[in-house]
């Protein structure tokens, strides 16, 4: 095995449930939280059904006063970060430039963007709120966790399609490995936004009606607190977790056209795997890509067995929650609350060792990773 | 930090209001040449302000018509960019493993021009093509990237604001000693859009003319669109194969103010400690920094806030060694400032040539370093190193030397 670093805590806001421990209770207990749209978020799409953190509140974690100047996506990671802080014990104080924060996103800053924008052209430039503009950038989220966590360290927000959120975890272990950091928040954010999602529908992204290969659209927060093993040993941390394998592939491809290519699909897939110097029957759990996209799910199912033979328990985390940017950060938190000892919903002799997470997007982009035992013995 | 694999600049590319290719751009900055003008993209006359520095005439002809339809103008800006930095490192990918060669860029608003009309169509119950609104999102012309030079590598957006395109130099450096990949392009392409136009405006950052920066009298900055792509190798395998080196990629420093969504520490206290996470990165010392490429917005509070960063980060030596802003001439090219920056910083390094700060009049107490005033000049530069500041705090540092 190899270590990118231990995972020492895990936070989640998400449909599914508004801590980790939640979240993962009700995902492997098969739930899901992907419900029918209201006639108000439909609104004339094909899109029929969605996940969304009905109900949420930002307090008690975020005062009223200050969750009004914060947008969704800024509330759902400052709570989601401070969970994964909270439950690693990490104390910032001590050394605030060694901690910093990787999110992925697709969407954030779409709520202030889109009301910024509206105003500008149904009414004037001079109209437009100068509030509303700060937060319209997709670094929003991430930034004000450094504000309110006050993390001095590598601050870096990450888009690149539906695998987002598994890109900052590679880009936080890059900050680990190169001594950039000893503690990263990787994760990821997204917001539903009614205007994001009327674009997703009009180009045929979403599943509808009459649309049978699509996604349906989640939104949420999610993080874990990513830790050098010398850090966590210093300190006397438990982890919950291991990331021992990562990998990245492309594809020459259309931006947003969908390439179901096997190669690539094997070659992120195998490439965790060997980064992790496991072989494919060290794994016990994988957690797919698979989002509704009927092209790139048969793709997925085909790598899954030509790699496996008789692969592995699968959990769908995108069946319980929806599709953005940020569900990769689900994965990696279903993994690590799957892998943990007592804080696993899992009865012991059902939980994995090792989880491989698959998270692919369109426009070419393959992501995998493999999440094990804190106890797997080096 | 001491790496096994190190990495060098073999090609860059530039488009930008003062030149579309790297000679007009460098003989444009050589010369103090001035790229801000009218607004011509959109009707600005509502606004506050009606000027920025447009691109005009991307060289966008290896592109068909079809092709040039579909793709927005930060597409179409960053492939010309890539196109001119891939003909320099003189790479054939034909002949090279497509899968260690990957794609990290910079972005932010991108396309988003389109996609406000498609809005406005939209708000106003017309009908408007559905793919305009796909070009806002930023990662968009990193896959775009990958697709015209049949790159099945490493890909990733880095999406920070202004520090967006320095921060990809610093993924795409860090991917490459991790082996990675061994060639990544890299840097960012971000085009005009109302949004941020209408935002800064709305935030009063935005000065009437040409924006001045460090000048007493500065009000703000000039909004710009450019593209800035630089190919990033592993430099064993550049000297290999005997691929121009035109400087190396010494590491770069990231790191959150943990201040305040829009305002610099006044102080400097939060920019220098991203000025010396870039130096201790790169394995130099602040004696050895012979060029500051400024971030130099000219908004009252960054240029004096970047003052003190520098001199608290280089102490004596700030006062020894030319510190330039070459947004008095291109304008704040947002996402991918840092990119198009970082592509002067390589010619200032390859030429020992300082790009100056234009419509500098009045010195300030507050800005009190050697700012090249309106004029370039020979300077002997081995290291140097390119300041990027963005909203939410997110600054970033990147640190090149002459020789690798």
């Amino acid at each position: 095995m190899t270590s990118h670093g231990w995972i020492t805590g895990t936070g989640a806001v998400c449909p599914l449930g508004r801590t980790a421990s939640e979240f993962a209770r009700r995902l492997f207990a098969g739930e899901s939280a992907i419900r029918p749209m209201t006639s108000e978020e439909r609104d004339g799409l094909q899109a029929t059904h969605v996940a969304r953190c009905d109900g949420f509140s930002p307090q008690p974690e975020i005062p009223a006063m200050k969750a009004r100047r914060l947008d969704r996506g800024s509330q759902y990671a400052i709570i989601a970060c401070a969970q994964a802080i909270a439950e690693a014990g990490y104390d910032v104080s001590n050394g605030p430039e060694q901690v910093g924060i990787a999110l992925g996103t697709g969407s954030a800053g779409a709520g202030p963007l889109t009301e910024f924008l509206r105003v500008l052209l149904t009414e004037s430039p001079e109209a437009a709120s100068p509030f509303h503009f700060p937060n319209t950038v997709a670094n929003a989220p991430a930034s004000q966790v450094s504000i309110e966590l006050k993390l001095f360290g590598p601050n870096v927000t990450i888009t690149q399609k539906d695998p987002s959120a598994l890109n900052a975890l590679l880009y936080s272990c890059l900050a680990l490995a190169s001594g950039r950091a000893r503690a990263m928040l990787a994760g990821g954010v997204d917001e539903w936004n009614p205007v994001y999602a009327m674009g997703f529908d009009r180009v045929g992204a979403l599943k509808g009606e009459k649309r049978t290969s699509g996604i349906v659209q989640g939104e949420g927060g999610f993080a874990v607190l990513l830790e050098s093993e010398e850090s966590a040993r210093r300190r006397g941390a438990r982890p919950l977790a291991r990331v021992s394998g990562v990998s990245m592939a492309g594809v020459p491809s259309e931006p947003y056209r969908f390439t179901p290519d096997c190669g690539a699909i094997e070659r992120a897939v195998r490439g965790a795997l060997d980064d992790a110097r496991v072989s494919p029957g060290q794994i016990q759990l994988v957690l797919p890509s698979r989002n509704g996209v009927a092209p790139m799910d048969s793709a997925e199912e085909e790598v899954l067995r030509t790699v496996f033979g008789k692969p592995p328990m699968a959990v769908f985390v995108k069946d319980a929650i929806g599709e953005m940017a940020a569900s990769g950060g689900g994965q990696i938190v279903a993994a690590c609350r799957a892998v943990a000892g007592e804080g696993s919903p899992l009865p012991p002799e059902a939980r994995p060792r090792r989880v491989l997470i698959d998270s692919f997007g369109a426009g070419g982009n393959f992501l995998a990773a493999v999440i094990e035992s804190a106890d797997v013995q080096a | 930090m001491i790496k096994e694999r190190r990495v060098v600049v073999t090609g860059i590319g530039a488009v930008t209001s003062v030149g579309t290719n790297v000679p007009d751009f460098w003989a444009g900055l050589l010369a103090g040449r001035c790229g801000i003008g009218p607004v011509t993209l959109f009707d600005a006359s509502s606004y506050r302000t009606q000027t920025a520095a447009e691109v005009t005439d991307i060289p966008d002809g290896f592109l068909t018509a079809a092709e040039k339809r579909r793709m927005s103008r930060a597409d179409r800006m960053g492939l010309a960019a890539a196109t001119e930095a891939v003909a320099q490192s003189g790479l054939d990918f034909s002949r090279e493993d497509p899968t260690r060669i990957g794609v990290v860029l910079g972005g932010g608003t991108s396309g988003l021009l389109d996609s406000e009309d498609f809005f406005w169509r939209h708000l106003n119950g017309k009908p408007a093509r559905p793919s305009r609104v796909l070009n806002h999102m930023p990662d968009a012309i990193t896959d775009r990237v990958a697709q015209r030079f049949g790159l099945s590598g490493i890909k990733s957006t880095i999406t920070t604001a202004c520090s967006s395109s320095a921060n990809a130099l610093g993924y795409a450096h860090d991917a490459i000693v991790a082996g990675w990949a061994d060639v990544i392009l890299t840097g960012g392409s971000d085009a005009l859009a109302r949004l941020t136009y209408g935002g800064f405006n709305a935030l009063r950052s935005v000065d009437p003319g040409p924006c001045r920066p460090f000048d007493r009298e500065r009000k703000g900055l000039s909004i710009g669109e450019a593209a800035g792509i630089l190919v990033f190798e592993e430099a064993g395998r550049a000297r290999a194969r005997g691929a121009p080196i035109l400087a190396e990629f010494l590491g770069y420093g990231v790191t959150s103010d943990a201040f305040h969504m829009t305002a610099p520490d006044p102080s400097g206290a939060a920019g220098s400690r991203t000025i010396r996470a870039a130096l201790a990165c790169a394995g130099v010392d602040a004696e050895q920094v012979d060029y500051v490429n400024a971030h130099g917005t000219a908004t009252p509070q960054n240029d004096s806030a970047e003052t003190a960063a520098i001199k608290a980060a280089l102490g004596e030596r700030a006062r020894q060694i030319p510190v330039s802003s070459i947004k008095s001439m291109i304008g704040h090219c947002l996402c991918a400032s840092g990119a198009i920056e970082a592509v002067a910083t390589v010619l200032t390094l390859r030429d020992q040539l300082v790009p100056p700060t234009i419509h500098y009049v009045n010195a300030d107490p507050a800005c009190d370093l050697d700012y090249v005033p309106n004029a370039s000049r020979e300077a002997d530069v081995e290291v140097a190193i390119s300041n990027s500041f963005a909203f939410g705090g997110n600054s970033s540092v990147v640190v090149f030397a002459r020789r690798s």
